[in-house]
């Protein structure tokens, strides 16, 4: 299991360094970040200074190793933007968008799983299609398009809930909403599929035949074995999640990373950008490592192969 | 079980229901599409920052927006010495937020601070005119200045706030934009970067003040970028004021009656820049005739009547027409289609040819501008893009064709803008050398008679040769709740220190 | 008596298994629907031309947001509306269908090509090149694509090229782990290890033994991305990264009708239902192909 679980970790460390360099490159080619750093008024000779100053004449791969070497002591630098530390300044939006992206997934996971469950008890029931429709609505509606429609609706018509902010965990109803629909399906997909599986196999209908009451069987053998595929699936959409909330953090003003990365981008505020970038695929593959050692320890024969 | 269902629900849709209270609790709720990157006055450069300057902080002198008359704010007296010389008698008993008393120590160190270009003041046209200041008394100093320096008193009404030395030295900029101390008649008692700040009424703000005495007690200050949330907040009751609302929705809101909208004037002008220089290389905008079939192309009126709407009138003079030096007797160029093609086959193009023109705008008017172009043959591919990516690419000589708008900052005075745009540096897209030579002498002389024979030069010629094509002023919707008595002001800087209940 | 021989016409009734699929095909009501619609969206887009009333480019300062014939205001000039430039909104839509049909075939034919040669690549040689493979999934996988999106946008600019050629280079991980994993399962089968035993070259088997057989679960996955490019396209337009004005795009529609949402809902509605009949449909059409070209995962 060690052994494992460290081969994992050494592929996730790659898996983030790559992910950085490449973005790295991208950043430096979609604007020079002297000129960000200057600001509006600066003069050439300015821009040359900011360019010695903070290194921005030498090669790239020099400046990545050194942004690298930063990052990993916890320097992060210094947005050109607002020039305080992007430490600070990420660490304080953070919160939110995790736990936007939590609760989305969690919510995904408590609509789709019991659907999908119960669709498979089911096949080509009414139930069933009524749960793919209801599925495959989810992935044909814009995001955007589906979160101003419940503002109107639940905000402005009807004033249950709040329009804005994050002040409060209402707030973050109809974020989770918009957000978390959008993997209902596939999990939903996922859930059915594996249940279909095992609730064929041998051992249930053993089971069945032993006399086991239908709902101890779903509960407590098929749905065990088949959630294992869904853990990686939500750990996969939690960290599309998280990268992919700007829409939902810019329509509901939630302030949160995902915002402050588009933001950044707009503004040239490389450091910003390359923290986040990092970030986010940090999160990803640790969630990935994570989902596979929980399906690891849940069936050993995934360790071997 | 029914009953208690629905108190549950009842009980969730009151703790839900988002504060009405806001006359109540004497909380104005305003909102900006745009976040400060840095509360620090000297450190931001947009313009909500300036608006908040105006509320935390005083100059020594104030430009009264109906008036236009210099006021004394922080300063009573001033006189110039000589060309490059202000005196200044100051006020006496006035105190900053944190008690510090207000005395000509403060003038000195502020003006000194920013005159100083290692302290990076943003942006640097604010204070590069600034040598210095000196203490004469506690209640006298002089400011020197580099060179005569026409718009000083501009300059100083609008964007010289004045900072407590003692506090300031002890937490630099980086202390100021944390924790704001001023004398103005409010003060920041809160700030969540990108989401609030929270301004509460200085009680002790000084009466003699031409900004008047603050009536509102707390200025809930929320950053929404998303321009639908804020329309649903105000529909819903959790907003109280907001502005530049796009005219098809502040129409709508007048439609409802359930609002106040007030549309007013801003100093922003929007402008077609056109590269006749050769730093981009040959285009046909080098062809004067080009340039002038695109003015005659283009149906600014129409566009103004259907979507500008408001207080928007179409203008033809690189300068917005209050300011200071705005010549308006200069070449106009009526909407022709047929005098464009003409000049367009006189030119060598009789089919048009194709363009590219950037912007930073989303809206409409970009299209219908590229829509006039392509009915006389011009076909313009349309470049959106962010508005610092935009900034640098024109630095870089990478945009001969743009659609783009300038406020100057709210300075009543054509160095504000024209001077920017035509004095030669990257923004330039004439580097016409005479224009250059009108407005130096026009910047640097505070004669008004020879500073407004130059400009007048200078903005003739920019219009007969079409550098610019000016199209439009810029207006601005503003809708409020019925409760709060709000006017609004042509510069573009919204007072809620004016503002009241009903 | 002689015995009767048995009859060889009857033996062969039993069709063949493609004639069992077309059968199941022409029964299953997710492909009917879908395909349908799809068929109708496709006509539409390539007789646009001839079905829109007016130009689609069109504006008319004078006509702006004329409502739609079924409410107040509305005219049989235009059916359904105008916009805020006062072009008309059926011409656009119908012009529309071409860029966002456009978008989703061109997308997912390049995110196709580049994840099925990596997902065969991974599957039919395994070891180390799989390693390698899966190791560039993974990195991909990490990598926002908004994120990347907008860069990639800042860099080049925003147009319909752009949008296609990002999304394209971005969405193949699908493929890759599909094709993969379908091509490891085909390797392993006997027919296979005869070819090789027999000395058919490498590419020769790729291409003739395990691509046809890839072709059911491709064609699922080629619905799918081209369902999500659809909908990311959209999405970028919201953000303003996506295509440039004056094109029909139905994301772009949305995007420019978004601030009279509150105001004039149907701006933004009928767009955004366009949008959601052809996801849908392109959707259906992938379940449908899952379940005529391998029934027994329904069951």
């Amino acid at each position: 299991m060690l052994r494992f679980i460290i081969k994992r970790l050494f592929l996730a460390v790659a898996v983030a360094f790559t992910v950085s360099m490449i973005s790295f490159s991208l950043l430096f080619m979609a604007g020079d970040p002297a000129i960000a750093l200057a600001g509006e008024s600066a003069t050439e000779a300015d821009i040359e200074a900011y360019r010695v100053q903070y290194g921005f004449d030498r090669p790239i791969f020099e400046q990545y190793v050194s942004w690298l070497g930063n990052f990993l002591t916890g320097d992060f630098g210094k947005s050109y933007y607002f020039g305080t530390p992007v430490f600070d300044l990420v660490m304080s939006k953070l919160p939110v968008t995790m736990t936007l992206g939590f609760c989305a997934i969690t919510f995904a996971i408590l609509i789709s799983i019991p659907m999908g469950a119960i669709a498979a008890t089911r096949p080509n029931s009414l139930i069933d299609r009524v749960a793919l429709f209801i599925a495959v609505v989810g992935q044909a509606m814009p995001s955007f398009w589906f979160a101003l429609l419940m503002i109107v609706a639940f905000a402005v018509k009807l004033g249950w809930l709040p329009v804005s902010g994050s002040s409060s965990w209402y707030h973050f109803i109809m974020p989770t909403i918009a957000l978390g629909y959008y993997a209902t399906p596939a999990i939903m997909r996922l859930t059915r599929a594996g249940m279909m599986e095992v609730l064929g196999t041998d051992y249930i209908r053993t089971a069945r035949a032993k006399g086991m009451s239908p709902t101890k069987i779903l509960f407590k053998h098929a749905l065990r074995n088949a959630v294992i595929p869904v853990v990686g699936l939500a750990a996969v959409q939690l960290g599309f999640m998280l990268s992919g909330s700007v829409i939902i953090e810019s329509i509901f003003a939630l302030n949160g990373a995902g915002f402050l990365a588009f933001e950044s981008i707009s503004r040239n505020d490389f450091p910003v950008v390359q923290a986040l970038i990092m970030i986010f695929s940090l999160i990803y593959v640790l969630l990935t490592l994570l989902s596979d050692v929980l399906n690891a320890w849940l069936d050993p024969r995934i360790r071997t192969a | 079980m029914k009953m208690k269902l629905a108190a549950l629900l009842m009980g969730v849709a009151v703790l839900a229901s988002p504060a009405t209270a806001d006359k109540n609790d004497d909380t104005l709720r305003i909102a900006m599409a745009f976040d400060l990157e840095n509360l620090d006055a000297y450190q931001n450069t947009a313009r909500v920052g300036i608006i908040l300057a105006r509320h935390v902080w005083d100059g020594l002198i104030y430009r009264n927006p109906t008036t236009n008359e210099y006021e004394g704010n922080l300063a009573t007296e001033w006189h110039w010495v000589d060309d490059t010389t202000l005196e200044f008698s100051l006020r006496e008993g006035v105190k900053f937020h944190n008690g510090e008393e207000f005395n000509a120590n403060d003038v000195v160190y502020t003006i000194n601070f920013v005159a100083d270009p290692e302290n990076g003041v943003r942006p640097a046209r604010n204070v590069q005119w600034l040598a210095g200041a000196e203490k004469i008394d506690d209640y006298k100093v002089r400011v020197n200045l580099k060179y005569a320096f026409p718009a000083a008193f501009e300059f100083l009404a609008g964007s010289l706030p004045m900072y407590p030395d003692e506090y300031h030295s002890s937490v630099g900029p980086e202390g100021m934009a944390a924790n704001p101390v001023g004398t103005g008649p409010y003060k920041v008692s809160g700030h969540v970067q990108g989401e609030l700040i929270s301004l509460e009424r200085n009680d002790a703000y000084h009466p003699a003040s031409p900004k008047g005495a603050p009536s509102i007690k707390f200025i809930d200050w929320r950053t929404m970028p998303e321009m639908n949330t804020q329309y649903a907040e105000l529909l819903s009751g959790g907003l109280d004021w907001t502005w530049q609302i796009p005219p098809d929705q502040a129409e709508n809101f007048a439609a409802m009656g359930k609002l106040n909208v007030t549309n007013e004037m801003t100093m922003r002008i929007g402008y077609i820049g056109m590269d006749a220089s050769p730093r981009h290389g040959d285009t046909p905008l080098d062809d004067v005739r080009v340039r002038r079939a695109i003015a005659h192309a283009i149906d600014r009126q129409g566009i103004v009547d259907s979507l500008m709407k408001g207080a928007s009138v179409v203008v033809h003079s690189a300068c917005f027409p209050s300011q200071f030096g705005c010549e308006q007797d200069v070449a106009k160029y009526e909407y022709s289609p047929e005098k464009a093609k003409a000049l367009l086959a006189e030119a060598g193009y009789p089919d048009g040819f194709d363009l590219t023109m950037s912007t930073f705008y989303q809206d409409s008017p970009p299209e219908a501008i590229q829509q006039s172009l392509a009915n006389v043959g011009i076909n313009i591919a349309l470049d959106r893009t962010k508005y610092a990516a935009l900034r640098e690419r024109v630095h870089n000589a990478e945009v001969p064709f743009l659609y783009m708008s300038w406020g100057s900052y709210s300075i009543n005075d054509v160095s504000a803008i024209t001077s920017k745009f035509f004095r030669g540096g990257k923004d330039d897209y004439a580097q016409d050398s005479e224009v250059m030579n009108w407005l130096e002498i026009a910047d640097t002389t505070t004669d008004p008679a020879v500073r407004k024979e130059n400009y007048s030069k200078a903005l003739k010629k920019i219009a007969s040769e079409v550098y610019w094509l000016p199209t439009w002023t810029f207006n601005s919707n503003y809708v409020f709740s019925k409760e709060l008595n709000f006017v609004p002001t042509s510069d573009e800087i919204p007072r809620f220190f004016t503002a009241t209940w009903n | 008596m002689l015995k009767p021989v048995v009859n060889l016409a009857e033996a062969d009734a039993t069709p063949s298994p493609a004639a069992q699929m077309r059968r199941r095909a022409m029964r299953n009501m997710s492909l009917l629907f879908g395909g349908g619609v799809v068929l109708i969206v496709a006509l539409c887009a390539i007789f646009a031309g001839f079905l829109a009333p007016q130009d689609p480019y069109q504006q008319d300062l004078t006509a702006r947001l004329i409502s739609p014939i079924w409410m107040d205001g509305g005219s049989w000039d235009h059916i359904l509306g105008t916009d805020q430039l006062g072009r008309d909104y059926l011409s656009r839509l119908l012009f529309g269908a071409r860029i966002s049909l456009f978008i989703g075939v061109v997308t997912a034919l390049i995110s196709g090509i580049i994840g099925t040669t990596l997902g065969v690549t991974a599957g039919y040689f395994g070891g180390r090149v799989d390693a390698v493979v899966m190791f560039l999934i993974t990195v991909r996988l990490s990598m926002p694509v908004i994120l990347v999106a907008l860069a990639a946008v800042a860099l080049f600019g925003g147009s319909l090229q752009v949008v296609v050629l990002v999304l394209g280079f971005l969405l193949w991980d699908r493929f890759a782990v599909v094709i993969r994993a379908s091509t490891k399962q085909i390797r392993s089968q006997d027919y296979i290890i005869s070819a090789q035993a027999l000395g058919c070259s490498q590419t020769r088997i790729i291409m003739t033994e395990i691509m046809p057989n890839l072709l059911n679960n491709l064609i699922v996955v080629l619905t799918l991305e081209m369902a999500a490019a659809i909908i990311i396209e959209a999405g970028l337009s919201f953000l303003g990264l996506g295509v440039q004005p004056p094109l029909p795009s139905w994301g772009l529609m949305i995007a420019e009708g978004k601030d009279m949402m509150l105001f004039l809902p149907w701006i933004i509605t009928i767009p955004g239902v366009a949008l959601f009949v052809l996801v849908f449909s392109i959707n259906l059409v992938g379940d449908g192909v899952r379940d005529v070209t391998a029934p027994e995962n329904r069951n």
